[in-house]
């Protein structure tokens, strides 16, 4: 992909919609195209990953195990979503684990690239983190509602349980 | 007795006079939760008895008491392929006594409805729309209408949306349909809160569908919701957010419904009788009154 | 043109009524108040007692006049005529075929209100819209409408709670009345409202009042005017839908004991819930609604909880309601200004001062 349509793609995507010019195209050249097909590991729980992504295209799992219960999937990503955003946030560990449920195409920044642009252009900077920190807030309010298990249990047990 | 004024609703009974149904089938749909066909026993009044998307009637079994249980099947006009437009389907989660001893009951048995009531689904106005309906649990049942409507006279709209979710996959209403539904021009996408081990699908509320829905022309796109009122609200914010107007969302709120006539006040919520003046409302004449939830 | 009719032809008056296969109910005194129940008699009504009402209190005091109606209203409103506390809606039988289900036949006796205040007026008015204003009509509320006849009577005096006037529904009987008094020194004043009231009268040994009559009458009403307490009705659907979480609702709430006597003794309430009763055989079920309060914890029952959980909810509920929107609801006001909610209630919440300090609060 040239950068003319890198430039594009950040104008379509969700997360970068609203960068002015000039940031998306110090945004642009940060990142790099990767494909993944279904089934693909793109990065496991724990790791060290020095990546951070915007999913383009396709469905990414995340996924968190536990010992003795096994691997849960606690949210899947779609197109404008941030993937990894540990790698500029927390310790660089992932605090989940990512593949792909379908094939995916992923944009890929450094992260560490990311983070020393940000420590020396303000602007950027400021207009980077706004997105991260409205990408996380929604994922927050959408994991609180998922928390507050809207739908209720109709199982039998609970049903039950209610009962008495 | 002193009728309604409104069309297809039952000949000359007054608003609290019940019409004798008899149960004729029960299909288990998802854990608590099943359909049941009813067909009115009187020739009369199966004749004149006709509904709209959207509305529901009053279930009554004597000895128990009276439900408000939305009408979950096809209208006359949309019923297809040799169904039987006689029956009124019925989606219900067994949640207290009266439905509890609907659940109970045995196909051939008799009960009682009054109905049909409230305002329905504006289909009159989606003509040539892209329609996005967005179901979360049970809330997919008063909403299944709509898609048979709409597959009915598929030319009259543009693209027809489900966004369902579920609190887990086997909670997924009328999963079996989806593929029929699929091949006859409905794109569909399923979420889950959360997942069982063979589920290779969404997890996550239903708004992060919203977000990530590939819309052809915010404009010429509504949206139709019904389920918790949380994900109704934060839906129609993910909508809002995505540029749909507030008056090209509607939604289907419940509160107690007892008389369903407008007359004893269970159902009020602020200036509404959800009764009466819904349970179909256009977002916004409804968007101030949920923002408190004990209102 | 108004005629009047000696204090000695009052009972012609429940004479002519019941003749006409009427049941006169009108104001009697029981149990230390002024209730509505059946008269037969002009001494079955409480000539020469007057009420002093404040927030929490109702006495009743002995007048030095012999006054016919020198007193205001009571813990009773005419609409338990009307919308009666029990009901039976509907039988269900179980026959061999399956379910038979009948409407109870309803023929209930023609009434006669004798002492309807023009509040009273204007709550009946208040109800025709709620019961038969709309698309679906209540044919118990109907029926007893149907046979109705109003004898109005112009207050004289306002009690301390009264509030009609800012309400605009009184202290002048204007319209939906049959016959309206305006009780005088030796006699009433009265004006015909309706040809069947123009009937009645006919009947009566009234004559054309004189102009000092009129002067006495008009006089008279005005002493009612004198009232003490308000409500800004022009403001006050706007303002309580504006402050929803104002810390009033909070400060009330802690006074409110949720006990629902606003409701039962307010002429207009009219939330109610169904019962289903069975007999011993279990195969004979009846329908059966009866007056039901949103102060009422399991009013707002739904769905495995409650919504209105608290006394703050529920008194919020009550006030808007009333206040404002009944208004988006039926397109009047629920409040006539009666004052009964302020009397009654034990411990003396007085909805005019609720609405004061939410009016001071508000930006």
């Amino acid at each position: 992909m040239d950068t003319n349509e890198l430039k594009e793609l950040l104008r379509e995507l969700r997360f970068s919609a609203e960068l002015t010019d000039a940031t998306a195209a110090k945004l642009v050249a940060l990142v790099a195209v990767r494909h993944y097909l279904a089934g693909a590991v793109i990065f496991a729980e724990g790791a060290e990953n020095p990546w951070v992504y915007l999913v383009v295209e396709g469905e990414v799992a995340l996924e968190m195990c536990i010992p003795a219960r096994g691997c849960t999937r606690i949210l899947t990503l779609g197109a404008g979503d941030l993937l990894a955003w540990s790698s500029l946030l927390g310790n660089g560990r992932m605090t989940a684990g990512a593949h792909a449920l379908t094939d995916v195409r992923l944009l890929a920044a450094p992260a560490k690239l990311l983070k020393d642009l940000c420590a020396s252009d303000q602007h950027f900077a400021a207009e980077f983190y706004r997105e991260v920190a409205r990408a996380l807030s929604n994922r927050l309010v959408a994991t609180r509602l998922q928390l507050l298990d809207l739908y209720g249990d109709t199982s039998a047990a609970a049903m039950t349980a209610l009962a008495h | 007795m002193i009728s309604p004024r409104t069309a297809g609703a039952m000949p000359a009974a007054g608003p609290w006079l019940p019409q004798s149904a008899v149960l004729e089938s029960v299909t288990p749909e998802t854990p608590g939760v099943a359909t049941y066909c009813l067909r009115l026993t009187s020739g009369d009044c199966l004749a004149k008895y006709s509904f709209d998307p959207g509305q529901f009637n009053m279930l009554y079994v004597p000895g128990y008491g009276e439900a408000a249980i939305s009408l979950s099947g096809p209208t006359r006009r949309a019923a297809q392929g040799g169904a039987d437009t006689e029956l009124l389907v019925h989606t219900i989660r067994e949640v207290g006594s009266v439905t509890g001893a609907i659940a109970r009951m045995t196909v051939g048995q008799k009960l009682a409805l009054r109905g049909p009531f409230g305002k329905p689904w504006p289909l009159a106005e989606l003509t040539g729309v892209d329609v996005v309906l967005v179901a979360g649990g049970i809330g997919l049942a008063p909403l299944r209408p709509v898609i048979y409507e709409i597959l009915s006279q598929r030319d009259r709209f543009g693209r027809c949306v489900l966004l369902v979710g579920a609190r887990s996959p086997e909670n997924l209403l009328y999963a079996p349909e989806y593929s029929a539904w699929r091949s006859a021009g409905v794109e569909i996408h399923t979420t889950v809160d959360r997942p069982a081990a063979f589920w290779k699908g969404n997890v996550g509320v239903v708004p992060l569908l919203i977000d990530r829905l590939r819309l052809r022309d915010a404009g010429r796109t509504a949206f139709l919701m019904c389920g918790p009122e949380v994900m109704m609200r934060f839906s129609a914010a993910g909508a809002l957010a995505r540029g749909i107007g507030r008056e090209r969302i509607w939604l289907s709120l419940e509160r107690h419904m007892q008389c369903a006539v407008g007359l004893c006040g269970h159902c009020q919520l602020g200036t509404e009788l959800l009764c009466r003046d819904g349970p179909v409302f256009r977002f916004d004449r409804v968007e101030p009154l949920l923002q408190i939830h004990d209102l | 043109m108004e005629s009047f009719l000696a204090h000695s032809d009052l009972q012609r008056l429940i004479d002519a009524l019941a003749g006409r296969g009427y049941m006169v109910m009108g104001p009697t005194l029981q149990q230390e108040a002024i209730v509505y129940d059946r008269v037969t008699r002009i001494e079955d009504l409480p000539r020469g007692w007057t009420d002093d009402q404040q927030p929490g209190k109702y006495r009743l005091r002995r007048r030095d006049d012999e006054e016919f109606f020198g007193f205001v209203v009571g813990p009773h409103s005419w609409k338990r005529f009307l919308f009666p506390p029990l009901t039976t809606l509907l039988t269900s039988r179980q026959t061999e075929e399956g379910w038979e289900f009948e409407t109870p036949p309803d023929d209930p006796p023609p009434l006669a209100l004798l002492g309807v205040r023009a509040c009273e007026l204007a709550a009946i008015a208040v109800q025709d819209r709620v019961f038969m204003g709309g698309e679906y009509v209540d044919p118990t509320y109907a029926e007893r409408r149907r046979k109705l006849f109003l004898v109005a009577v112009n207050c004289t005096q306002a009690a301390s709670t009264c509030f009609c006037v800012s309400m605009n529904t009184g202290p002048r009987c204007r319209q939906g009345f049959d016959l309206a008094l305006t009780e005088l020194d030796d006699g009433f004043l009265v004006e015909i409202g309706s040809d069947a009231g123009k009937e009645l009268l006919a009947a009566l040994p009234s004559r054309a009042a004189t102009a000092a009559e009129l002067e006495e009458a008009e006089a008279h009403r005005q002493r009612a005017r004198v009232q003490s307490r308000s409500i800004p009705s022009d403001e006050v659907h706007d303002l309580l839908l504006a402050n929803l979480q104002h810390p009033r609702w909070s400060e009330v709430a802690e006074r409110c004991l949720s006990c629902a006597n606003c409701t039962l003794v307010c002429p207009t309430c009219f939330c109610s819930s169904v019962q289903e009763v069975s007999d011993l055989t279990g195969e004979n079920f009846e329908r059966r609604r009866q007056w039901d309060s949103c102060f009422n914890l399991d009013f707002s029952y739904f769905s495995g909880g409650h919504v209105r959980q608290q006394t703050r909810a529920r008194y919020r509920q009550w006030l808007t309601h009333k206040l404002a929107t009944w208004i988006d609801q039926f397109g009047t006001s629920g409040c006539v200004g009666c004052g009964r909610c302020i009397t009654w209630c034990p411990v003396g919440i007085d909805l005019t001062e609720e609405v004061a300090a939410m009016r001071e609060g508000a930006p």
